[in-house]
């Protein structure tokens, strides 16, 4: 596929923050500014961000963080009152129309046509597009071909959550935006969803989507943008954003018969410790270091320590030092 | 076009498979049609005649004493004008003429002589073909029995029918097109429910990420309540024909106009409730608040003329009023509440003016 190199090289050579605002000629979606106001909120407050092509770009944050409504802009379903959106080249308040046709949308609801079957919503949606992937290579690809001919009231949340990707791919897109595609799913489900985004990703789709679920953006996203209050807090890839505020790790042990504070804060590479209810947590600049001395220490007492883990900050961190607050609750 | 026609079938098939929506839609205006004309058909009531005895003999009074007797009629003497004047007033189901010459014709029976028959005429209202029956089944079995009484074998007397189209319209008759008109208009405003229905789940919302135009979605909305308005249509008025005999005097394409203009007229005034309900709820409360002053104020199950005046007042400007007479005077005649350029004028009005609020007012989310 002629489109691998360029999203390597794409999302190699980001800087995220560098991007902001600078024009890209090999961009899918770009966003500069863009603004949206209900009365005197402001759902969105000066959003940009640039998608390559092929990518998968997460917006990550609680609800109400204008992610949505960011999304639905892009889409055409609402006029920015500001700023300036294009999709594959084109200005999505002229070409709206355009846009659509080559784009997939998934949207929160799912219940259309309560008394149609799945095949038949399928191929009316078919029938607004120019271009249509058959229904039954579809439904093989979303794994509803036993419920082909079940009315879509009948379907189970997970099924109508496919359901509601599928009608996004019909007319075979080459952007797909997906709100919250795992809102509500137990892990299975969701496990089984995030395979059907990656494959439209290996099918050289370019993906937008929206999640509150920080593992969900850790697996899928290549790049992602922490959303809050409408505003774009930091954007760059997992790593980038761990990377850029964290650059100790936790070297977790139990806490039962563990050296006292004095001598682990003594250890070699380690900041500082913190003592939680079952655990201690040494951060450290140099974890090898800090373990063999770890060892050492233990070792002299002739014990070693319990259950222990090397972990590196998560986007949980990230937003945590972002916002003040934790992403769940 | 294709677009069109899949919406249109989509919704089809969804308004088909919900059996809520297919027996308000479909069999409760029969329900309606069934009930009406049972009640205000039914028998029992005497067959009000006009007796008009142009030969004031004594064989005409044995005559009109054999009618009385043995038929459920009440006779009202009269000359053949005053009667009429009461047939048209609607105070009579029909009249009989006795013709000047039956005892002349009766004598001459007697004196062995072998007279042409005369003929005693029944007049009845044809676009009330039940009672114009039965009234015509009375009057020839009597004259046959008197025949028989005068004559023996002989025909001395024979029966011949005449019309007199009457303004006055017999209940199921009034009722017919009356029903018509109120599943047209409620087929209309109800539209206003799943439009409501359908912008409160995100189905517009839905569509509107689609390249689908919005003239399409509103268009297969206004093929659908087309297709649902002939099937009412050619349902109530079947069951008028075929079950209540109610006959259908007017010219058909001119009926099928003002049904299609009618529901439009009326789907567009659903668009505008549409307009200002923001739940299903509220678009519920605003079609009652729709659906039952046109009901009783525009004439189409009380005549205007026993309204009182300010209430006729208010029905001028109703477009239920307009509707419900273009069809009653195209179906089955009558008196005209207005010529039929003003019904269709008054209700391309109405079409003009809540397309134009719909066009400001209506949001798809």
């Amino acid at each position: 596929m002629d489109r691998l190199p360029l999203t390597a090289d794409a999302s190699s050579g980001f800087s995220a923050l560098a991007m902001l605002g600078r024009p890209d000629q090999d961009a899918v979606i770009q966003v500069d500014d863009v603004r949206k106001a209900y009365g005197t909120v402001k759902a969105v407050d000066g959003v940009s961000f640039q998608v390559a092509k092929g990518e998968i770009f997460g917006l990550l944050g609680p609800n109400g963080a204008g992610k949505t409504t960011t999304m639905e802009m892009i889409e055409g379903l609402h006029p920015p009152d500001g700023g300036a959106v294009n999709v594959l080249g084109m200005d999505v308040r002229k070409f709206a129309t355009a846009i659509k046709h080559r784009v997939g949308v998934q949207l929160q609801t799912a219940a259309l046509y309560p008394q149609l079957t799945v095949a038949e919503l399928l191929s009316l949606f078919g029938s607004f597009y120019a271009r249509q992937l058959p229904v039954d290579r579809l439904l093989e690809d979303l794994e509803l071909g036993e419920k082909r001919d079940a009315r879509t009231k009948t379907l189970s949340g997970g099924q109508q959550q496919r359901l509601s990707v599928a009608l996004a791919l019909v007319n075979d897109p080459e952007v797909v935006f997906l709100d919250e595609p795992t809102t509500g799913l137990d892990p299975a489900a969701r496990q089984g969803l995030w395979t059907i985004v990656r494959r439209m990703k290996s099918e050289g789709r370019t993906i937008l989507m929206t999640t509150h679920y920080m593992e969900e953006a850790e697996a899928l996203c290549d790049r992602l943008a922490i959303m809050d209050h409408g505003r774009i807090l930091d954007s760059g890839t997992v790593d980038e954003l761990i990377g850029r505020r964290f650059h100790e790790r936790g070297v977790h042990f139990a806490r039962a018969g563990a050296p006292d504070e004095a001598r682990l804060a003594a250890l070699a590479g380690v900041t500082r410790v913190a003592f939680e209810t079952e655990e201690v947590v040494l951060f450290t600049s140099n974890v090898p270091a800090t373990i063999a001395a770890l060892l050492e220490l233990t070792g002299r007492a002739g014990t070693e320590p319990a259950n222990l883990m090397i972990r590196r900050a998560s986007l949980e961190d990230v937003f945590l030092e972002l916002t003040g607050r934790a992403l769940r609750d | 076009m294709r677009a069109l026609v899949a919406l249109s079938g989509a919704n089809i098939k969804s308004f088909v498979r919900d059996r809520a929506a297919l027996f308000w839609t479909l069999a409760f205006p029969v329900v309606f049609v069934v009930l009406f004309g049972t009640i205000f058909s039914g028998g029992g009531s005497d067959y009000r005649l006009g007796w008009a005895d142009q030969d004031g003999s004594a064989p005409a009074a044995a005559l009109r004493a054999s009618f009385v007797e043995n038929a459920p009629i009440q006779l009202t003497d009269g000359t053949f004008e005053e009667s009429k004047a009461r047939m048209l007033a609607g105070d009579l189901d029909g009249i009989l003429v006795i013709p000047r010459g039956l005892s002349a014709v009766i004598d001459a029976v007697n004196a062995g002589q072998h007279p042409d028959p005369i003929t005693v005429t029944v007049i009845t209202d044809p676009s009330r073909s039940n009672t114009a029956l039965a009234v015509h089944q009375i009057a020839t079995g009597l004259v046959m029995g008197a025949n028989l009484q005068l004559s023996g074998a002989t025909p001395l007397l024979a029966v011949v029918p005449e019309s007199l189209q009457t303004n006055r319209l017999n209940s199921v008759s009034f009722f017919v097109p009356s029903i018509l008109a109120m599943a047209l208009m409620q087929l209309g405003i109800f539209a206003a429910i799943p439009l409501v229905q359908q912008r409160e789940k995100g189905i517009f919302k839905r569509l509107n990420a689609t390249p689908l135009p919005r003239w399409t979605l509103v268009g297969s909305n206004v093929v659908v309540r087309l297709l649902i308005a002939a099937a009412q249509t050619a349902i109530i008025v079947g069951i008028g024909i075929a079950v209540l005999g109610v006959e259908v005097i007017g010219n058909w394409a001119l009926i099928a106009g003002f049904v299609v203009l009618g529901a439009l007229t009326f789907t567009s005034v659903g668009y505008v409730a549409a307009s200002f309900a923001r739940t299903e709820e509220s678009a519920t409360g605003i079609v009652s608040a729709i659906q039952f002053p046109l009901m009783f104020l525009s004439g189409i199950f009380f005549p205007l003329e026993v309204m009182p005046e300010w209430l006729r007042g208010v029905a001028t400007f109703l477009p239920l009023t307009y509707l419900g007479d273009a069809l009653r005077q195209t179906m089955v005649g009558g008196a005209p509440f207005a010529p039929l350029p003003i019904d269709a004028l008054v209700l391309g009005g109405w079409l003009v003016v809540t397309l134009a609020i719909s066009a400001r007012y209506f949001r798809w989310q």
